[in-house]
């Protein structure tokens, strides 16, 4: 019992992690209809912001968190202005955007590599690494911290979303682009926005994943598994992004936990086949039918 | 003479919406049928469904006396049941030769390994495809347009080439979906006539769909009056435009749309 | 440079090659993209190793000859692929993609929990049997077949099924047959470069067919452009080797090729190509394309002039 409740507690930090990635494949797959696979590129970076603005820096911890989350942000829409604004504007197939936001992911990880080289970081200890004994459990620090600041931050999101009015213009553009575009949105700025959101939200999962593991260049295809639960979820739907992002988190801690961790990495992709062929559009994504 | 197409009590229904209520209707050998009604009424969806895109909720499907439902669209273009589309859809990239050249495949029957060893069976039927397609576009006088990028065609030919691609699958129904749609007076008589002379070259039956009074009146033998999915009325032009029920709900407002 | 040095990197470009022209005719002809061919290169790759490595080696092999190693990979490779088309064909659009990237993954990982096949550590004693004569030989035939395919009508059923699939259907093609027919060949072409590449490595480690490979794959036939044979021989040739021919500036040659890859998709998405192909007929087809294109522009020009007098 207490094995499992520790497991459970390890499982939602690290789901909450998941959720703060996979809210910013969700956003922008709501809006443009495609998997921004650019995004783990944004994260890692994130995680060498925190990491810098720590160790060279010296700064302290919130600043060098809200530094590493903001420039996120600025690179997200660096990544959007390049990589798929001129896309956009000619209206090509959702296949370029995936090509291009892959070349993308392969520049950012490799002007890490040839910049900063590819070894691995620790990152400082920020939180002291005694856990908080509560009975017969013990919490980590970090854990906790992580899970509470991400909830803070999700919530943030959805209230953003849903009380602004570039927020409601995000609502309505996931609904129908065109639609929104001729009724005066102004859909540059919504999808602005979108990058903005995820981007900023990369910062804080990535540091947050460098402080629970470590920094290092392919940082960006771990946080594959956060686009996974995003699909698992129902890809542009951000409640079902943070549902997915924490169930496939607690499955993947109670896998290692009680199998075996070698099985960790593949319970995620068993997860996401099994959902594609079953129901496709995830837990709460939207499903349409075609007409002739 | 037994109908080539019979429709029974058909009906679509997608969640709570009807889109087509309790249909019946019959195409016979040889005619021209006309399927109109206003916007919404279920005459593409009666098309998809004949032509297996949707799976009937209810109701029957007869082709030459077989039942039809439940079959994979291409098995019923195989039937010989095929049709053109409301929004065009031809293989845009490819030239109108090669659009034709592609929907010929029925003709041929060679197999994998003779096509990538190149045997002969793979060269004659290969050249009695290209001939087939050839002609073809030679009757509907498409020929001068043979290697023109399909997606570079004027509207009223890209039409005209998803009939003859339609016709290279040597139908035996030929079902066209608003075939006049966006062409002008000149362009609509043109049409009229070509229906009426590939029902004739081809030995076919047609049912078509068609908010130009004029094609229909001038073309189709029997008409079909839907309206929000129900059939309201059916006979010949004549009849049709009489009923009571069809002045009501579809030809006062569209002839008194027409004469403004 | 020396010859050992260029043709090493064209033996590589040609196992590459192999495996674009079979993703060549999954996305370029058939209009499927996939995130997970390589997942079917390790297939190949670990099937090739086991069936001919020295049975005295560990991980013990089978010792039986290079040829059966080719064809038993290439089949294993295809039989996969058969139950991923069986499941995941019907998905539209990019859930069909995810769902390669879910499988390629999968099967990485698989063979890296596979002891027997050396788990993540791989498999060193592959013999060197891939020469630049049977990579050539294989190339010309991987072309050819290929080639006799697309001018096939069973070649023209899948571009049908590319540009139009409910038309498509409608003309009488059978398209879930034809898309599996082509994700079957297109894994088994992948299958057979993955013998080649670990018979020329020597070393198979489950890492070497991760997604970044399988983009690589996806990525070159998208620069020789869709749709055309001889574009992704070019894109294969070219990509392979420019890589390594910029080893003198090794840390910065994958920084060019992201570079270079957004470059390509916001500027020409066509490709080298752009559906064309570099052989007589191909050059003929294209130049009556362009007269066919003229003159329906001058009739309807005239067209429209003599409407204007009547």
């Amino acid at each position: 019992m207490v094995q499992f409740l520790q497991q459970l507690i390890n499982g939602l930090s690290i789901g909450s992690v998941y959720a703060l990635m996979a809210v910013g494949y969700s956003l922008v797959y709501s809006i443009m209809n495609f998997s921004n696979f650019a995004h783990g590129g944004v994260i890692m970076l994130g995680a060498y912001f925190g990491f810098f603005s720590l160790t060279l820096l010296k700064l302290p911890f919130v600043v060098a968190f809200l530094l590493a989350s903001v420039g996120t942000l600025a690179v997200a829409i660096i990544v959007e202005r390049i990589a798929y604004k001129p896309l956009r504007e000619r209206k090509a197939p959702f296949l370029y955007f995936i090509i291009s936001a892959m070349g993308a992911s392969i520049l950012l990880e490799n002007i890490v590599i040839a910049t900063i080289g590819p070894t691995f970081r620790t990152y400082p200890e920020v939180f002291s690494k005694v856990p908080i004994t509560l009975g017969p459990l013990a919490i980590g620090r970090l854990d906790l911290i992580i899970f509470a600041i991400s909830a803070v931050c999700l919530t943030l999101l959805i209230l953003f979303i849903e009380k602004t009015k570039i927020g409601k213009a995000i609502q309505a553009a996931s609904y129908n682009v065109k639609a929104c575009a001729l009724m005066g949105v102004n859909t540059d700025r919504v999808i602005l926005t979108v990058f903005g959101l995820g981007g900023f939200l990369a910062g804080v999962a990535g540091v947050f994943f460098g402080m629970k593991y470590t920094v290092y260049p392919q940082i960006g295809n771990i946080t594959t598994k956060s686009f996974i639960a995003a699909v698992f979820g129902g890809l542009g739907s951000l409640p079902g992004a943070v549902l997915g992002s924490v169930i496939l988190g607690t499955i993947e801690t109670f896998v290692a936990g009680y199998l075996s961790s070698q099985f960790r990495d593949l319970i995620a992709f068993v997860i996401l086949i099994a959902v594609l062929v079953l129901r496709p559009t995830g837990i709460m994504g939207k499903v349409t039918e075609d007409k002739a | 003479m037994a109908p080539i197409l019979s429709i029974r009590n058909l009906t679509k229904k997608f969640g709570g919406l009807t889109a087509v209520g309790d249909v019946s209707f019959d195409v016979p050998e040889g005619s021209i049928v006309g399927l109109i009604g206003p916007n919404g009424a279920g005459k593409t969806t009666i098309f998809n469904l004949i032509t297996g895109v949707y799976k009937p909720t209810s109701g029957t499907i007869e082709f030459r006396e077989k039942s039809i439902l439940g079959l994979e669209p291409y098995r019923i273009a195989d039937m010989g049941i095929t049709r053109t589309f409301q929004n065009i859809r031809l293989f845009k990239n490819l030239t109108v030769f090669e659009n034709v050249l592609t929907a010929c495949h029925m003709n041929a029957s060679y197999s994998f390994a003779e096509a990538i060893l190149r045997l002969p069976r793979f060269r004659t039927q290969e050249k009695a495809l290209v001939a087939k397609a050839e002609n073809l576009l030679e009757i509907m006088g498409l020929m001068g347009y043979r290697d023109l990028v399909a997606n570079n065609l004027p509207y009223g030919l890209q039409r005209r080439l998803e009939i003859v691609r339609a016709l290279a699958l040597n139908p035996v129904l030929l079902l066209l979906d608003e075939p006049a749609a966006g062409m002008n007076p000149d362009e609509t008589e043109q049409l009229m006539r070509l229906i009426g002379r590939i029902r004739n070259d081809f030995s076919l039956s047609v049912l078509v769909i068609e908010h130009h009074m004029d094609l229909i009146m001038g073309v189709c033998e029997h008409i079909v009056v839907l309206n929000f999915g129900e059939k309201i009325a059916e006979g010949t032009a004549d009849e049709v435009s009489r009923s009571p029920q069809v002045i009501e709900a579809y030809l006062g407002t569209s002839l008194e749309a027409a004469d403004a | 440079m020396s010859w050992t040095y260029i043709q090493g990197i064209l033996m590589l470009a040609g196992i590459n090659m192999i495996a674009v022209l079979g993703l060549s005719l999954l996305t370029g002809f058939t209009g499927l993209f996939s995130f997970g061919h390589a997942g079917f290169m390790a297939i190949g790759a670990y099937v090739g190793a086991w069936i001919s490595a020295s049975p005295a080696s560990t991980p013990a092999g089978l010792g039986l000859p290079f040829i059966l190693a080719i064809v038993g990979g290439g089949a294993a490779a295809g039989i996969v692929s058969y139950f991923i088309g069986r499941i995941s064909l019907n998905l539209k659009g990019d859930y069909f993609c995810i769902a390669t990237l879910g499988f390629g993954e999968a099967i990485r990982l698989i063979f890296n929990n596979v002891n027997r096949f050396g788990g993540a550590r791989g498999w060193p004693g592959v013999p060197g049997r891939s020469t630049f004569l049977v990579i050539l030989i294989a190339d010309v035939i991987a072309i050819l077949f290929l080639a006799n395919l697309v001018k096939s009508r069973h070649g023209r059923n899948m571009i049908a099924v590319r540009e139009e699939e409910l038309a498509a259907q409608i003309a009488g093609i059978n398209v879930f047959r034809y898309k599996m027919i082509s994700l079957i060949i297109s894994a088994v072409y992948a299958g057979v470069a993955g013998v080649f590449f670990a018979h020329y490595m020597t070393f198979i480690q489950p890492k070497m067919f991760s997604l970044t490979k399988s983009t690589e794959l996806t990525i070159i036939v998208i620069f020789g452009g869709l749709g055309s044979i001889s574009g992704s021989v070019l894109g294969a040739l070219v990509l392979t080797a420019l890589p390594e021919l910029l080893r003198a500036f090794e840390i910065w040659r994958l920084v060019f090729y992201g570079a270079a890859v957004i470059l390509i998709m916001v500027s020409r998405p066509k490709g080298l190509m752009g559906g064309m192909e570099l052989t007589p007929s191909g050059i003929r087809k294209v130049l009556a394309e362009r007269n066919a294109l003229r003159e329906a522009k001058t009739k309807l020009l005239a067209d429209a002039q003599s409407g204007e007098e009547d």
